[in-house]
């Protein structure tokens, strides 16, 4: 027993003597941050975390992250995994602060996360630029230390979609959604904007997000005959939506699945057959508008062999941009950076961000189609990269 | 035996003690290991005692977490916790006698079942009331959640001895070694049966109310999570079940462990996890407590 304990406390101090060694020759910047890598967010999580990781890389290889004296200084992560709990979220983020003693926080991955942190970053008076989380609730959280960059909140996108399906000749839809909160919320949005739209909802189904066959209420789907399907779907089922719709040959023009199509093994999985299918996002790397956004894209491609999700890549991407060039004018004290990023306005991959309370008040909401295998945004008229058109069979 | 007693009271002393040296880090640690203790020393009233092993007790919590986030800010935060360890109890009572019923796997089964359906339950009414998620605000201060968590880990251990050395744990006893034998001597096993089933629902549902209160935010799939049912059963058996220092072990040793493996070794701390759990399985069937036993009486 004596022996290996031995070995192990050995290891283990050498491991730290690196580490303590490491941190002794440069100063870094800590940034800290939980995310989902375990757990039923885990599938989602990546395309969160390279953004940061290419970030990081990015920022490392200029010298460092610029502070308001011109000072540079390396960047470092500190991260844990937080199992998809929102529970171990906060208290990852008590021991980033208090005992990590972290500089700043990057966001972790989700709205159950975002929202149970704010009353932490609030306690601490920590600021935290958040990113993957949408929810009308959002604006329920009192303005302070957390900011929310996405405009693809459920009742403004209900609005949105209703009239962009009227302005491409919907009649009628069929509803189907996921029973988790966000699926369930857009759905709470849409329905009452459908009917102000005039648009006849002839079929409206919710399913649990395990679920493993779709075809029941593929069938029924395909039977009412509608113009349009909203599928309100979550990465994992998105993929079991398109591949049973293709099978049971869906024939509805204008086809939405929620969040999913986005992620490139989503395109690189169901190949052509997903050409058409409309999905949130309010950026895509085609936006001249945008200068950012086709470097990023690119280094994204080439540093990680896949594309960045519209979605979720470029949200935290762009919280990365939002808190680089909010220390860049207010350094790393927390409370000359709250006031930076409340006040501020920032260039990112997405153009223009603003703030106004806990909001992102200038993007504007978006929906976007895969045409070609491209992600082009289709909606609205102000930002479309192209066309929106027909989806022409599976 | 007076020894382990000290050494238990100290325990709880130090749990409580933490608020006024510890830092806001360690408080969060003590709130956890206090809330598996009550949790995994709960079930070990109806799961230790009478064999019954039940793989749903997340049920009580998630319905503890629900009542509290429902009247929270309409009445007192204790009288929330009161209630929601009320509703737990109650409704124990409520699917205690045709889920009671059922016998060795199928109660397994069964409990896990029920757990599930409850779950999807209020995840519809939730949608259905439009609400996608609660935020509660102006939430107690950390160290008076810690404090009631662990008051509850103290009365869950109080509890589970009070009925392992009473007249009632020597009826459950009975049942677990031969229900049908203990009916026939005139052991009223269905009522014993139902009360302990009761009694280890209650305070779940108090420790779900809590939880909720200290993340702040409710979601019903993550309110009535499965894992959490595992969690408490893994950490039983890992402790040991003949005793009631097992659980404490088994919850202590579990969090402990998983809150050094996750802080330090982030990448890998899931495989170190289950390691430990399979060596435990395979070579130490009797758990922590009788490990400790052992060592114990070979001095």
């Amino acid at each position: 027993m004596k022996g290996p304990t031995r070995l192990a406390f050995a290891a283990l101090g050498a491991v730290m003597g690196l580490m303590a060694g490491a941190a002794v020759a440069q100063d870094p910047v800590t940034i800290g941050y939980s995310i989902a890598r375990t757990g039923i967010y885990a599938a989602a999580a990546p395309s969160q975390e390279n953004s940061y990781k290419l970030w990081q890389t990015q920022v490392n290889a200029e010298g460092g992250l610029l502070l308001p004296g011109g000072e540079r200084r390396p960047v470092e992560f500190v991260s844990y995994d937080d199992q998809s709990n929102p529970a171990n979220t906060v208290r990852i983020y008590e021991k980033l602060i208090t005992q990590d003693k972290v500089d700043l926080l990057a966001a972790p991955w989700g709205t159950p996360m975002h929202l149970a942190l704010a009353p932490v970053l609030q306690r601490f008076k920590m600021p935290m630029v958040g990113n993957t989380a949408a929810s009308v609730q959002l604006r329920t959280v009192a303005p302070g230390y957390i900011w929310f960059p996405t405009s693809a909140i459920p009742d403004a996108m209900g609005a949105e979609l209703a009239k962009m399906m009227k302005a491409n000749g919907v009649t009628s839809a069929a509803l189907l959604a996921n029973e988790l909160p966000y699926s369930q919320e857009f759905r709470s949005f849409l329905i009452p904007a459908l009917e102000e739209a005039g648009i006849e909802v002839k079929v409206d189904e919710s399913y649990p997000p395990d679920i493993k066959d779709m075809t029941s209420m593929l069938v029924q789907v395909r039977d009412a005959a509608p113009d349009a399907v909203v599928a309100m779907t979550y990465p994992a089922d998105a993929f079991l939506f398109a591949g049973q719709a293709k099978e049971l040959g869906l024939k509805a023009p204008f086809v939405l699945s929620l969040i999913g199509p986005t992620i490139d093994a989503y395109r690189k999985a169901n190949g052509t057959a997903v050409n058409g299918i409309v999905s949130s996002a309010h950026w895509s790397a085609q936006a001249d508008k945008w200068p950012k956004g086709r470097p990023f894209f690119d280094a994204y491609v080439s540093a990680f062999g896949e594309e960045p999700d519209a979605l979720d890549s470029a949200l935290s991407y762009m919280s990365m941009e939002i808190l680089q060039q909010a220390v860049a004018k207010a350094g790393l004290d927390p409370e000359a950076l709250r006031e930076a990023i409340a006040t501020g306005s920032f260039d990112t991959i997405n153009g223009e961000v603003r703030f106004e309370g806990v909001q992102n008040v200038v993007t504007p909401t978006g929906f976007v189609q895969i045409q070609d295998g491209k992600i082009e945004l289709v909606w609205p008229e102000s930002v479309k990269t192209a066309d929106y058109a027909p989806k022409q069979g599976w | 035996m007076r020894l382990g007693s000290a050494l238990w009271i100290a325990l709880a002393g130090f749990g409580a003690a933490v608020p006024f040296f510890g830092s806001t880090y360690l408080m969060g640690v003590v709130f956890q290991v206090a809330m598996w203790i009550a949790l995994a020393q709960s079930w070990s009233m109806l799961s230790a005692t009478t064999g019954y092993l039940s793989l749903g007790h997340a049920v009580f919590y998630g319905v503890g977490a629900y009542v509290c986030v429902l009247l929270t800010g309409i009445i007192p935060f204790e009288f929330a916790i009161l209630a929601a360890a009320g509703s737990a109890a109650l409704f124990a009572a409520l699917i205690g006698l045709p889920v009671l019923r059922v016998r060795g796997p199928y109660f397994v089964i069964l409990t896990y079942g029920l757990s599930e359906l409850v779950r999807h339950v209020v995840m519809r009414i939730e949608s259905a009331l439009g609400s996608f998620g609660r935020m509660i605000f102006d939430v107690p201060a950390q160290e008076v959640l810690l404090w009631w968590m662990v008051g509850l880990a103290v009365l869950a251990t109080l509890g589970a001895y009070a009925i392992r050395h009473s007249r009632f744990g020597a009826g459950l006893a009975a049942i677990r070694e031969d229900e049908v034998a203990a009916q026939t001597i005139g052991v009223p096993v269905t009522r014993l049966k139902l009360l302990a089933f009761i009694a280890s629902a209650a305070i779940p549902g108090a420790v779900g109310g809590l939880a909720l209160l200290r993340t702040s935010y409710f979601e019903p799939a993550q309110a009535f999570d499965p894992v959490i049912s595992f969690t408490i059963v893994t950490m039983a058996l890992v402790g040991g079940t003949d005793s009631v220092r097992g659980p404490i072990l088994g919850a202590m040793g579990f969090a402990l462990l998983s809150e050094l493996l996750w802080s330090t070794l982030p990448q890998l701390y899931m495989i170190v996890l289950g390691l430990t759990l399979i060596v435990f399985v395979l070579f130490v069937p009797r758990g922590l407590s009788g490990l400790v036993g052992r060592i114990g009486g070979a001095r």
